[in-house]
């Protein structure tokens, strides 16, 4: 079995997808708040790659540095340290002005409480920002604010102030203001947090449109049925990034858990075809699949067969780490390609598996099932050696 | 220890400097217009008549014929008669040397200075006890003539002499010329200097106080026609009989009345900071609900919220009285000290006017209470989840879900107008529409704020309009002084010499000779009610150009008829032209036939018109006179200097004796710099209005920044650069400045009526004719545009400093 050194997340993260495809990237940023009781750090060196086209979530508890992490994406505010790079541009190098009307360009920004200015109307309210950064001839401008209302299903409405529409019409509003600029980028914040169900609904289902037309979207929310539409899931918790394959592989944990097990978990890559436990071996780690695939062999009088294929958010490891004992079969990256694994200390599993009883739950019926599954596939290899 | 809600209490107090500072200002500067101009007032009407009767003035003043010692004695004696003092009065041109510039002064020749006892004099510098061959200066002179005691001055002889006199002292004389704004400066010098001077040793004015009624108007009057009776029975002919109170100074009404202008404006001041200060407080209170509300929730009781609250604006009283007291009482004395000083009185020294004090207090302590009376009660009321929730009513509140409140008719009225013009392809760029709605929102402040702008724009247009409109009366007055030059000669000379003569000076067009009479009016049970002083003319003149009231002017033929001022109504309400009066000239009683009334500055008693023909027969004087008319062929100031200059060589080196050579715009420069000093306290408190009003518009801008901080992070959000964010504070700022022009322009028109009226009733004791300017309403215009410029730049600046985090802070 080839083992190599562990890569940083970061890393990992550039060998799965070409920097040209980056739009958003987040170099060790930190952000510390000062006040009279003392420094406060929100975000502690976060690195994230956010990818042209992609739907991400942002999702962590209240205080853990969710919307502080979009502010740095915004401009919004200023990072203690790191950098913040949009589209190959460091947006800290430009002063609070010139971050406007950058921003007005290049990013449109939805927020939870809508912030469309009361006194204009709706159409004059996805006017502004054209006017503001100088796009569109200025009599081109009323009829594109028309038609991005028209988009958002507001064209009747287009002429009353935000006082006189539903709070769901107003978001809406502000998804076509956000849109005025045509950027390739909008942030939203808690964007369904004040509406009904149904209007987060049609709200969500507006930003599908959108990035199915190519738009990047991060977005921060709690809401975890939102999550499940998304490309991809942010998780944050005490000013740090949870490694995304723990989060998915261990949903049932914690937040604070999640971080636990990321500072944990080793990266490990192995080339196509590389063996990674042998059948009888003793398995000292929880293996979670980051890229790529691998196969569950199954050795049976020197006949080998692949009893399970898993891919990423899969995981293996656990019936040994639980059951104890050896491993019940060998698992190798798959022929086509390598696979990139974190692996989680046996150590480390057993603490979270104690301090997570419905993660011990779900994991310890799993094991049942995959001993099953060994049993079944066990038998029907013996009676075809049989025959 | 402190209770917590006290504490909380002096740290709203002290934690929110800018607003403190706001709010203290706005109390602060009312308090301090109205303790000045209560302070003046009070220390101008003690010290005006008490410096006056200090100096023992004279109770009766008659001008006349030359007289002598014996005279004088013999009204000494007359019962009721405490004391009479002559002198002879003349006027002569001085100049500090060959280079100098002539200076015409009245010379006031005195017998005896050292018993020198009505009209007293006060040394300055130097004497008050010339030498025979030395000169007294009264103070008012320096302005004309930069000397100072032990200077030589040149005087000119009437028969063209120049002789030296040494300044023996400067003296202040508050009494002799005291009802007179337009007086030449006085000197005073020996009668044994009056040979010297080429002057007779004989009086020709005389001072008179009385032993007793020295302050009751029907005792003055009627003993100054019993003493002009025995005067002008003894041969000596009286041409101008005044009678004055010892203890009230002749300008104390025209001072009291525009001090009451000023006083009327310092209310005004202090209405407007009222205004301001509810509107502070107004924003304070409604930043304040949440504290509120977590009060209430803690257990706080409204009384106790009250209490709280007005024990704040106590203390923003209190603060602004220790500012303001000190500053009012200094500014009192300053003001009245500049008066005293036009007016030349002294003052009794520095001194706190406990009425101004106690005034002051009243004033900035109530004040802030009443206006915060109304948001501290409302803010009081607040439930505690309307408090908490953050819902103010007003436009600040989070959007909830739930059915959609609708627009108000006022905000339908601005989007329907907007959507009408952008369907006619007018479209309004957004960020000016920003400014334009920002403007309307919130209602009550906006009230408040243009109030005050408009009320100081429309007195500023006004006082602008009062000054032209006082110019105009004086200009027309000119009308009455058509002549570019008035020869005035020691003696009578015929007519036709004159004008033969004068017609021969290059430049001279006409020559008229007048003549001059006084007159009693007397009341129907023969009483004096008024002194006239009559103006004769030829009855064909066209030195005259009259404003006629009723009545016509008068015509060749007319005899035993004038046309008279309209001053004359204040004593005779129901007199038309038509009607006769009865008047004793010469100590002849007649009844005349008043022709006409017509409009004139009744400044130093009412005058009339009759014909040169009739009055000059009657004074035995027919085809002589002493004084001419001279008008010339350009009429500019300096061309009629010139003219003066040279009719006064050319008649004096042919020996006639002339008196003076006077210019026609001289008398008119006079009259229209005292009027400049009183526009220009005029405007002083109009700018002090608009202070008032431009802070009013910071705090506003400042509250209106404060509340839409939120709105601006979200314009940044969407790419609003720094400049496009204080263009937005700063429009909306001047659009509230535009708008409270227009309304003061529309508001100045009533208030330079009424501001004409009463300055014009003060002053000259009738009202004027009423113009307008463009320069005020244009001035106004670029003042309030420049305040509200400056008063937005500081929110707006704040504005533009704001970071999104800061302004949008939603973690």
């Amino acid at each position: 079995m080839t083992r190599q050194p562990a890569p940083s997340r970061a890393a990992s993260r550039a060998i799965q997808t070409p920097a040209a495809e980056a739009v958003i990237q987040m170099q060790k940023v930190v952000k510390t708040f000062k006040n009279a009781a003392g420094e406060f750090t929100v975000l502690k060196g976060i690195d994230l790659t956010l990818m042209r086209g992609e739907f991400v979530a942002i999702v962590g508890k209240s205080g853990s540095g969710k919307s502080t992490l979009l502010n740095m994406i915004t401009g919004i505010d200023h990072p203690t340290g790191g950098k913040v790079v949009i589209n190959g541009l460091n947006i800290y190098e430009m002063n609070e002005s010139q971050r406007s009307l950058w921003r007005g360009k290049n990013l449109g920004i939805v927020f939870q409480f809508f912030q469309l200015l009361p006194m204009l109307t709706l159409l004059e309210n996805v006017m502004l920002p054209m006017d503001y950064v100088g796009m569109y001839e200025f009599d081109e401008r009323p009829k594109r604010a028309m038609e991005l209302l028209a988009m958002v299903g507001l064209e009747t409405q287009a002429h009353k102030l935000p006082s006189a529409v539903s709070t769901g019409q107003q978001q809406s509003a502000a998804i076509a203001r956000s849109l005025a600029t045509d950027p390739p980028i909008i942030c939203a914040d808690e964007p369904t947090g004040n509406l009904d169900s149904r209007s987060a609904d049609a709200i969500i289902g507006l930003f599908d449109h959108l990035v199915a037309s190519g738009k990047t979207i991060a977005m921060v929310t709690h809401d975890p049925s939102l999550t499940e539409r998304t490309s991809r899931t942010i998780v944050i918790s005490d000013g740090e990034l949870i490694d995304e394959t723990v989060a998915h592989c261990l949903p049932l944990l914690g937040h604070r858990q999640m971080l636990e097990a990321t500072h944990m978990v080793e990266h490990i890559t192995y080339r196509a075809s590389t063996p990674i436990l042998q059948q009888g071996e003793h398995v000292d780690y929880f293996f979670m699949v980051t890229s790529g695939a691998v196969e569950v062999v199954l050795c049976n009088r020197r006949k080998e067969f692949t009893v399970a294929r898993l891919g990423p958010g899969q995981f293996f490891g656990e019936v040994e780490l639980m059951r104890g004992g050896q491993s019940i079969a060998s698992v190798r990256a798959a022929s086509e390609g390598p696979a990139e694994l974190a692996a989680l200390p046996r150590e480390g599993f057993n603490r979270l598996v104690e301090n997570s009883s419905i993660t011990g739950e779900a994991l310890g019926k799993i094991v049942q099932l995959r001993l099953a599954e060994n049993r079944t596939a066990d038998r029907r290899q013996s009676k075809r050696g049989k025959k | 220890m402190i209770r917590p809600r006290w504490r909380k209490v002096f740290h709203d107090l002290i934690g929110n400097f800018s607003r403190t500072a706001l709010v203290v200002v706005s109390i602060a500067v009312g308090v301090f217009s109205i303790g000045v101009i209560i302070g003046a007032y009070v220390i101008i009407s003690d010290d005006m008549s008490a410096s006056y009767a200090a100096n023992n003035p004279m109770n009766i003043e008659l001008r006349t014929d030359p007289f002598d010692e014996d005279l004088l004695s013999t009204i000494e004696h007359m019962r009721g008669v405490e004391d009479a003092e002559g002198r002879r009065v003349f006027t002569m041109r001085v100049r500090t040397g060959e280079d100098g510039q002539w200076v015409t002064l009245n010379i006031v020749a005195v017998d005896d200075f050292s018993e020198l006892n009505i009209n007293r004099l006060n040394v300055i510098s130097g004497t008050n006890q010339p030498a025979d061959d030395q000169i007294l200066l009264e103070k008012k002179a320096l302005a004309d003539l930069q000397v100072a005691e032990g200077d030589t001055l040149e005087v000119e002889l009437l028969d063209g002499t120049i002789k030296s006199m040494t300044v023996a002292g400067i003296v202040q004389d508050p009494a002799t010329g005291a009802g007179d704004f337009l007086a030449q400066p006085f000197a005073y010098v020996t009668t044994g200097s009056l040979s010297f001077l080429g002057q007779p040793e004989t009086f020709n004015r005389m001072f008179v106080t009385l032993t007793e009624g020295k302050n009751d108007e029907v005792v003055l009057r009627n003993m100054g026609g019993t003493v002009r009776d025995k005067i002008e029975k003894s041969g000596v002919t009286v041409y101008i009989m005044r009678a004055t109170k010892t203890n009230e100074h002749p300008m104390a009404s025209t001072v009291q009345a525009v001090l009451g202008i000023l006083l009327a404006l310092g209310v005004l001041i202090l209405f407007l900071s009222s205004s301001l200060i509810a509107n502070t407080l107004s924003a304070l209170l409604s930043q304040h609900l949440r504290h509120i509300g977590v009060m209430k929730l803690v257990g706080a009781r409204r009384s106790q919220i009250l209490q709280m609250y007005f024990a704040l604006i106590l203390a923003f009283g209190v603060i602004a009285l220790l500012i303001a007291v000190p500053l009012g009482g200094q500014g009192a004395y300053a003001l009245a000290d500049f008066i005293a000083e036009k007016i030349n009185f002294n003052l009794m020294g520095y001194r706190i006017v406990p009425f101004a004090f106690i005034v002051q207090i009243i004033v900035g302590l109530a004040v802030p209470l009443l206006a915060g009376l109304v948001p501290v009660l409302n803010g009081s009321r607040t439930t505690v989840l309307r408090a908490l929730t953050g819902d103010t009513g007003q436009d600040e509140k989070k959007p909830v879900a739930g059915p959609a409140p609708s627009e108000s008719a006022f905000e339908r009225f601005e989007t329907r107008t907007a959507h009408a013009l952008g369907r006619r392809g007018i479209h309004i760029p957004r960020p000016l529409l920003i400014s334009l709605r920002n403007t309307f929102r919130r209602k009550g402040r906006l009230a408040l704020t243009l109030f005050t702008l408009t009320m100081a724009g429309a007195i500023f247009v006004a006082v602008f309009n009062v000054q032209v409109s006082l110019h105009d009366y004086i200009d027309q007055i000119g009308n009455y002084f058509i002549a570019d030059v008035t020869l005035d000669f020691d003696r009578y000379y015929r007519l036709n010499e004159i004008e033969n003569m004068a017609m021969q000076v290059p430049g001279v067009v006409d020559v008229e000779g007048w003549a001059y009479a006084t007159a009693e009016v007397l009341y129907p049970d023969g009483s004096v009610a008024d002194t006239l002083t009559v103006l004769a003319p030829p009855a064909d003149s066209h030195l005259v150009s009259p404003l006629l009231i009723e009545g016509r002017w008068l015509q060749p033929g007319d005899e035993q008829a004038i046309t008279i001022g309209e001053g004359i109504l204040s004593k005779f309400p129901d007199l038309h032209a038509g009607d006769t009066l009865r008047l004793s000239i010469n100590n002849r009683e007649d009844d005349w036939l008043v022709v006409g009334i017509f409009k004139f500055v009744n400044q130093q008693g009412t005058i009339a018109y009759s014909t040169y023909e009739y009055i000059s027969r009657q004074a035995h004087a027919a085809n002589r006179s002493f004084s001419y008319r001279i008008v010339t062929e350009q009429h500019d100031p300096a061309y009629q200097q010139q003219m003066g200059a040279t009719l006064d060589a050319y008649f004096r080196d042919r020996g006639f004796r002339v008196s003076q050579a006077r210019t026609g715009q001289s008398t008119l420069e006079v009259a229209s710099e005292s009027l400049d000093i009183l526009v220009t306290f005029l405007l002083i408190m109009a700018l002090l209005t608009a202070l008032v009003g431009s802070i009013g518009l910071t705090g506003t801008m400042g509250m209106n920044v404060l509340e839409r901080t939120r709105e601006i992070g979200v314009m940044r959000s969407i790419g609003a650069v720094d400049k496009e964010i204080m263009r937005t504070v700063m429009v909306e700022g001047m659009v509230i400045g535009g708008i409270s022009w227009l309304l003061g322009a529309l508001l100045s028109f009533p208030f330079t009526y009424l501001l004409s009226y009463i300055i014009s009733t003060a002053i000259f004791e009738s009202s004027i004719s009423v113009h307008f300017t463009l320069s005020g309403f244009i001035i106004w215009l670029l003042v309030v545009l420049l305040l509200s410029a400056v008063a937005s730049v500081l929110p707006a600046r704040n504005a533009a400093r704001l970071t999104i985090r800061e302004v949008l802070a939603y973690e």
